[in-house]
């Protein structure tokens, strides 16, 4: 990672109506990183990149992308920003070969370079047997594989990706991870969004987490986890809806205590020590431990731990 | 400033319009099949029955009306594809390109008029030969006076579009729009007919109608021995040209402040 910033977010705030989308964003994404927007659907992650892309407008604030202004360079903007959307941008009439061609030109390829690195493009994304199919032919995974082509074509300085996995299998996960870090590999600045926390951590070397529009937490990964307290977290499944207030006192003598949708989780040092404490305490009181577990805290706890809501479940 | 990677954008978008008229063989069809119906029997019989009731060649008039209208439905139609592309998506997809959003704009009006006018060519063709008025001068003059026209046309649509940015009342004021200009017009009655009925804002309206102009004008080229015309020919293109270039400064302005702003959602 580079001290030149990539881009600058100033007091970024995006309205739709009544609705802030966004309020006052501030960030810096630096040059060669791969940075991680996290957040459920909804928390103001497409609309932050759309913006940085130069599709919206910020209602105030701006951003700068290699020090040119979104509001007022916005072509300066455009000439070295790529963007593969969450939902692939194609009418269903539509071949994936004849529009990545288009798209090749567009970027500024000529008619032999062009029919090049489209071919070699669609071949590394095992797109070139789909090459004369109709868009609507196409599975979504397949789909998001032409979307992510666009910018791997484009070969931008920044590469914005939103939700770049969302509705692949498993397998081409794995692939599409290692093309993005080849993005970085070649310099290019790599923006993901997504509430995939696994592909967060995988791939992404500092995040962003927001939640409702607005910044909650920013870091590598491990200094996230960090601002879990104690550095564990003990999540026990129960069968009641509710907890007694008493035993909710209790347990926060041993740490920062959540309970949601039958979920109890407690944030704490040492947990394989305390473990047995808590369950004690539960059973005492007619609750009935149907799991138990001990672990370290995820991009999902953190989340938790900040937002007292859950990626997965309003992801 | 003008540069020649804006040149190359320019064709590029162009390009973007032509390639999609080669995806909708649905609605070639359906125009074409319009086309040759109006050639074929209407026109053979309304001329027959104005013929009878007034000894006037109507035939030559109307098929060059049933051009003009095609040439008018064709260039709602080829800019209206933008409307479709704001719910699919695709115009994040085109604002996202590396290319200066007046470029962009000037490019889709000017690359909707032209699937337009290379659709409806080979209905010229048709039609001059049915009228027996084929020349080359003639047609190429015509093609040039159908491109303008359908650029000022498919500005209007495109205004339109991203004024109302909604695809079902776009539909619904497309059809009053579409119905009130080409009845307050000379593409099927001339305007000295009208003129003689005696309501003076119908006459007015069909006198400052672009598809009143153009349709003249064509007339003009191809059947200078009809009567039943009012304005001089410079006059006729001269308002098609300042119908075309309002049209292209007010879609390049609107489309700009509109959407820009994500104001399109």
């Amino acid at each position: 990672m580079s001290g030149i910033h990539a881009v600058e977010i100033r007091s970024f705030t995006k309205k739709f109506g009544d609705f802030t989308a966004v309020d006052d964003l501030n960030l810096d994404i630096y040059e060669g990183e791969i940075f991680g927007l996290l957040g459920p659907n909804g928390s103001g992650k497409t609309t932050t990149l759309l913006t940085i892309a130069t599709i919206y407008k910020p209602t105030s604030g701006d951003i700068y992308v290699y020090g040119h202004s979104v509001t007022r360079e916005d072509y300066a903007v455009r000439k070295i920003t790529g963007i593969a959307f969450q939902d692939p941008k194609a009418l269903w009439v539509d071949k994936p070969y004849d529009l990545l061609m288009w798209h090749a030109k567009v970027v500024g390829y000529s008619g032999e370079e062009a029919r090049k690195v489209v071919r070699e493009v669609m071949e590394t994304l095992g797109l070139w047997e789909h090459r004369n199919k109709y868009f609507y032919q196409l599975s979504g995974g397949t789909r998001k594989k032409v979307e992510l082509a666009k910018v791997l074509i484009q070969k931008p300085r920044l590469a914005i990706l939103d939700e770049p996995t969302a509705q692949v299998d498993v397998l081409a996960k794995h692939a599409l991870w290692n093309i993005i870090e080849g993005l970085k590999k070649e310099g290019t600045t790599v923006i993901i969004a997504t509430n995939d926390m696994f592909e967060a951590e995988r791939v992404c070397e500092r995040i962003a987490i927001i939640y409702k529009g607005r910044l909650r937490a920013l870091g590598t990964i491990s200094e996230l986890k960090d601002m879990i307290p104690g550095g564990d977290v003990v999540e026990i499944q129960v069968n009641n809806d509710k907890l007694p207030n008493n035993i909710v006192e209790r347990l926060n003598e041993y740490g920062r205590v959540e309970f949601k949708n039958r979920v109890l989780r407690v944030y704490l040092e040492k947990g394989e020590e305390k473990v047995v404490d808590i369950v004690d305490l539960l059973k005492k009181n007619n609750i009935t431990v149907s799991r138990l577990m001990i672990k370290e805290p995820t991009l999902d706890d953190v989340f938790t731990y900040l937002t007292g809501a859950s990626l997965r479940g309003e992801g | 400033m003008f540069f020649l990677s804006d040149l190359r954008d320019l064709i590029h978008i162009i390009e973007w319009d032509l390639e999609r008229l080669k995806t909708q063989k649905v609605f070639v069809a359906m125009r074409l099949s319009w086309f040759v119906i109006q050639v074929f029997i209407f026109a053979r019989a309304i001329s027959l029955i104005v013929r009878q009731l007034t000894g006037i060649n109507y035939y030559e008039f109307y098929l060059l009306g049933v051009y003009v209208s095609i040439l008018y439905s064709t260039s709602i139609s080829r800019g209206y594809v933008i409307a479709d592309e704001f719910d699919d998506g695709i115009v994040e997809y085109h604002l996202s390109l590396p290319i200066k959003r007046n470029i962009f704009v000037l490019g889709r009006i000017l690359g909707c008029s032209l699937a337009a006018l290379l659709f409806t060519l080979p209905m010229m063709l048709i039609v001059l030969i049915a009228v027996n008025a084929l020349n080359l001068t003639g047609l190429l003059v015509s093609m040039i006076m159908a491109y303008i026209f359908s650029i000022g046309v498919v500005g209007l649509v495109i205004l339109v579009v991203v004024n109302v940015k909604s695809t079902d009342a776009t539909d619904i004021l497309f059809g009053t729009i579409d119905a009130i200009l080409v009845r307050l017009s000379s593409i099927f009655y001339p305007l000295p007919i009208i003129q003689a009925i005696g309501i003076a804002p119908y006459y007015y309206a069909a006198l400052f109608n672009p598809l009143t102009s153009i349709a003249d004008f064509i007339r003009l080229l191809f059947i200078p021995e009809f009567t039943l015309y009012t304005v001089s020919p410079y006059a006729l293109v001269l308002y098609i040209l300042g119908f075309s270039i309002g049209m292209i400064v007010l879609a390049m302005e609107h489309y700009t402040k509109k959407l820009e702003a994500g104001g399109w959602k």
